[in-house]
């Protein structure tokens, strides 16, 4: 084809990198969000074989928020295909073993469970913390917005705007806590 | 599994060398029909060409229409077209209608078509009227020269508004207010 | 004549479309036992030499007088019977009969197309170049020869000629005729059109099947243009314009799949974008883009294949790429 048409293709199909920082997000909420860009749900011309997915770099995957009791009940199962070789491993183990582990193994489970899952999560790179190599960095064009909301610290806003912000009340300067 | 081994070719419909752009040129070469002047499963088109053939060959004079009359044969009708296909049909004991139905869609056919499985009942050349989407279609510009990770992009902008930066609001409002009626 | 077809045709499932037309071929039942006997006589063939096909033209239907009536009313047009006749005689066919009259002793003068073909692509050049010019008025001249030679060529003339139908009504030595031979047929048609008819009627027939023909292609690409980038910065001196490219957009910059968009700019507004796979290829698409929308042959022009007689070209506008 001519080389406009071959340029226009290579465009429409270009895979773009996408950045989500995982900080104080719920790893199953968040994973929903981040299959439909491994897929290439996002975009108009998705097909199951058109193999148009995007890649997703997660940051700071040590720092993810478990819903209530779940770090201390919820168990990851294993087998290593060998008999006695069943494990049950608590989540706090495994955050502590691998902190990159609990955000792949539930972007896994929120896909659907056919032959290009495999294929699929290779596209998605987990880094515990802020550091990635430069070169993944550069390619990042995009960030896929939170979907929970982090709080800022008291100690981390500025002291100028916490003197300055509205109160609705305040102790009486004599006033003693008890 | 797939549609390589099949023998029905796939294909999209198209018209031969653009045939509505300019002029219509009528797809029907020639017709040939073959049949029996006693043999009873003739009937129907004998019957047709006593009563109807005269009128066909009058309104379509860009089909050339070949009678073969032979004896102890089964009817048949063999129609070709401009682009080489030749479609051969069997009118055996059909009757006077059907054959005249049948003479009906092979004229308005445009070749053999049971020999190629559509893919799509449409065709288009220009699939994208304002252009094909892509990546960098509804892209934000600002992108281009943030420093990814970057909260500006990364928060969450769609949650609902908390009672603390409502009554904040208000507090403003109410600022603005005492200003206007100070002065 | 038996029709012996050895492929079974899939019945695709019907739908109440499907169930007007038919949906298998109608082939002659063979037998299973039949199948040896078949595939040696298939050997045999092929030792042989293949099929044989014998020509439309020696089938016993076949009426020549009536498909040249046939031919002039499918496209609508009134021939000169005779001249219509000669156009479809070829040379390697006169030179045929006439070995074999020598034979015979008789002498009837036939005359070939040669003449005929002459005057139609004389005619098809001049008028297709016309009608270009008229169509593209922006575009520069070695673009519109360009898309001539590519509608004039002898496949392009051809294809047309084929599904014209001529293949089975040309008198020529060797069939299947080759693909010279309809090109040229072709031409002798519009020549005998334009001798029977006149100069308007042969152009509507020239305008209604070979720049029809354009329909559907990107006029842009029978041009090579060697340095986009530098024929658009020159477009614009001319004007006093500079041109600013920049980058606009990437994705995946360190991986082999790597996507650019580069944006021309004209006094802070975009005239273009060009993607690529590297920054320069981006640069040149940019760069054809704008040249594309100066000489007003984007992807969404409408060229009119409706221009009714011979049109007169206005080239003030066009642009001059000469070769400085």
């Amino acid at each position: 084809m001519s080389a406009c048409k071959r340029v226009q293709q290579w465009a429409t199909f270009a895979r773009t990198w996408h950045i989500f920082d995982c900080k104080w997000q719920d790893p199953y909420q968040s994973a929903g969000v981040i299959k439909k860009y491994l897929m290439g749900m996002h975009k108009p011309i998705y097909h199951p074989l058109n193999d148009c997915g995007d890649v997703v770099v997660c940051i700071n995957s040590r720092e993810i928020a478990l819903r209530g009791e779940d770090w201390r009940r919820r168990a990851y199962f294993h087998h290593t295909g060998y008999p006695g070789g069943a494990s049950w491993t608590l989540a706090w183990e495994l955050h502590n073993k691998d902190p990159t582990m609990i955000i792949r193994k539930a972007v896994y489970r929120a896909m659907q469970g056919n032959l290009q899952r495999r294929h699929t999560m290779e596209r998605l790179f987990i880094y515990p913390g802020e550091d990635i190599p430069e070169d993944v960095l550069q390619n990042v064009t995009n960030q896929i917005r939170q979907l929970r909301l982090v709080p800022t610290r008291l100690d981390h806003i500025p002291e100028e705007e916490v003197k300055n912000y509205p109160k609705v009340m305040d102790y009486p300067e004599d006033y003693i806590l008890k | 599994m797939s549609n390589k081994n099949l023998f029905l070719k796939s294909g999209f419909i198209r018209a031969p060398i653009q045939n509505g752009v300019g002029r219509f040129v009528p797809q029907l070469q020639r017709i040939v029909l073959k049949f029996c002047k006693t043999y009873g499963a003739s009937q129907g088109l004998r019957e047709f060409i006593e009563q109807d053939l005269v009128d066909f060959a009058k309104e379509n004079p860009s089909v050339v229409v070949y009678l073969k009359p032979r004896r102890h044969r089964g009817p048949v009708i063999v129609a070709e077209y401009l682009n080489g296909d030749r479609v051969w049909m069997s009118v055996h004991n059909k009757t006077h209608s059907e054959i005249t139905k049948w003479i009906e869609v092979l004229r308005t056919q445009q070749g053999d078509i049971s020999s190629l499985r559509l893919r799509k009942y449409q065709y288009t050349d220009y699939p994208s009227v304002q252009g094909p989407w892509t990546p960098f279609t509804f892209k934000d510009p600002e992108l281009n020269t943030a420093q990814l990770p970057d909260p500006h992009f990364g928060a969450n902008d769609r949650l609902p508004i908390t009672a603390t930066e409502k009554l904040r609001l208000l507090f403003e409002k109410q600022k603005l207010s005492d200003v206007k009626t100070a002065e | 004549m038996n029709k012996i077809c050895v492929i079974r045709r899939f019945i695709p499932l019907t739908t109440k479309a499907m169930k007007c037309y038919p949906t298998t071929v109608q082939t002659q039942k063979i037998h299973r036992w039949v199948a040896p006997t078949l595939m040696e006589l298939k050997v045999r063939e092929k030792k042989l030499g293949g099929k044989k096909y014998s020509p439309r033209n020696t089938y016993l239907e076949w009426n020549l007088e009536a498909e040249l009536y046939a031919f002039g009313k499918r496209l609508n047009e009134d021939f000169d019977s005779d001249l219509l006749l000669q156009a479809f005689t070829d040379r390697s066919y006169v030179i045929k009969e006439e070995q074999k009259q020598k034979d015979l002793g008789i002498d009837i003068k036939m005359k070939d197309n040669r003449e005929l073909a002459s005057n139609g692509e004389e005619f098809i050049k001049n008028y297709v170049q016309v009608y270009l010019e008229t169509i593209l008025p922006r575009f520069p001249l070695e673009g519109v020869s360009g898309v001539r030679e590519h509608l004039i060529s002898e496949e392009s003339l051809a294809h047309v000629s084929l599904h014209l139908g001529t293949k089975d009504i040309i008198l020529a030595a060797e069939y299947p005729v080759d693909r010279f031979i309809l090109a040229n047929a072709f031409k002798a048609i519009v020549g005998a059109l334009l001798q029977s008819s006149g100069d308007e009627r042969a152009a509507h027939f020239v305008r209604d099947f070979v720049i029809a023909q354009l329909q559907g292609k990107d006029v842009n690409e029978f041009w090579t243009i060697d340095d986009p980038y530098e024929m658009l910065t020159n477009i614009l001196k001319k004007e006093g314009a500079t041109l600013e490219p920049r980058l606009i957009g990437e994705a995946g910059k360190n991986t082999i799949l790597a996507c650019y968009r580069v944006g021309l700019y004209v006094e802070k507004k975009m005239i273009s974008s060009g993607y690529g796979e590297s920054i320069k290829i981006a640069k040149e698409m940019g760069a054809r883009e704008a040249l594309k929308k100066i000489f007003g042959t984007e992807d969404h022009m409408k060229p009119n294949f409706q221009l009714e007689g011979i049109p007169k070209p206005n080239t003030n506008i066009r642009y001059q790429i000469a070769a400085s």
